[in-house]
């Protein structure tokens, strides 16, 4: 089993949309994100799946990766995420300090 | 990609991060449907629900992929609104890597 831990900060999530070019302002702009009901800033739920790729396995066996974004991650919030492999299928979770799935329906395949 | 690998914690000695797909799949499309005045998107209450990446190999830097995006489907449900986009990504006539994202529209008018 793999296991990574994180605490997402407001200077990852912008780092994460300065590499990627999505700078949507609800990641970036808590004011805005208050403007479209949400409770303030999220992270990019690509950020979230780049680390459940991490957990995934080697990444040049990786052949599929999938997940239903569940719930928001906000700045602060701890996540765990974890994969487990059985034979090339890789099941992933990432749950944050309460408990909480943030992704659902998370898995992966890997090449032999 | 060395600042997306960073940004996601990883090392970019270990290569291109598999998500940097977001990138040259994703992102590389999706703005051409965000900007659509007939798609007439409500970016503002765009949330992204679920995404599937499917890779035959993962690019290389240096490589030049071509991607291209399309609506496979898009629907309205209780006051929210559907849209499955998908993205074919090749290197010359090679299939590299296909992306499909569901996009949540909240709010959306009846």
């Amino acid at each position: 089993m793999s296991e990574l831990v994180v605490t997402f900060t407001e200077e990852q999530i912008a780092a994460y949309a300065e590499a990627s070019g999505d700078h949507n302002p609800i990641h970036l702009d808590a004011e805005f994100a208050r403007s479209v009901g949400l409770p303030g800033v999220i992270a990019h739920g690509m950020l979230q799946m780049g680390l459940l790729a991490r957990v995934a396995g080697e990444q040049g066996r990786l052949r599929r990766l999938s997940c239903r974004f569940a719930g928001m991650v906000r700045p602060g919030d701890t996540v765990v995420f974890r994969g487990e492999e059985q034979g090339g299928r890789v099941q992933l979770s990432a749950s944050n300090q309460d408990g909480e799935s943030v992704v659902t329906k998370a898995t992966a395949e890997l090449l032999p | 990609m060395a600042a997306f690998a960073r940004a996601l914690g990883a090392d970019p000695a270990d290569g291109v991060p598999p998500t940097y797909a977001a990138v040259y799949a994703l992102f590389a499309t999706a703005p051409q449907l965000f900007g659509d005045p007939e798609a007439a998107v409500d970016f503002a209450n765009l949330l992204h629900a679920e995404q599937e990446f499917t890779w035959d190999r993962h690019p290389a830097v240096g490589e030049t992929v071509t991607s291209r995006g399309r609506v496979a489907a898009d629907m309205e449900r209780r006051g929210m609104r559907f849209i499955t986009f998908e993205t074919e990504v090749t290197v010359g006539d090679e299939p590299v890597c296909r992306s499909r994202a569901l996009f949540v529209i909240r709010g959306a008018a009846a």
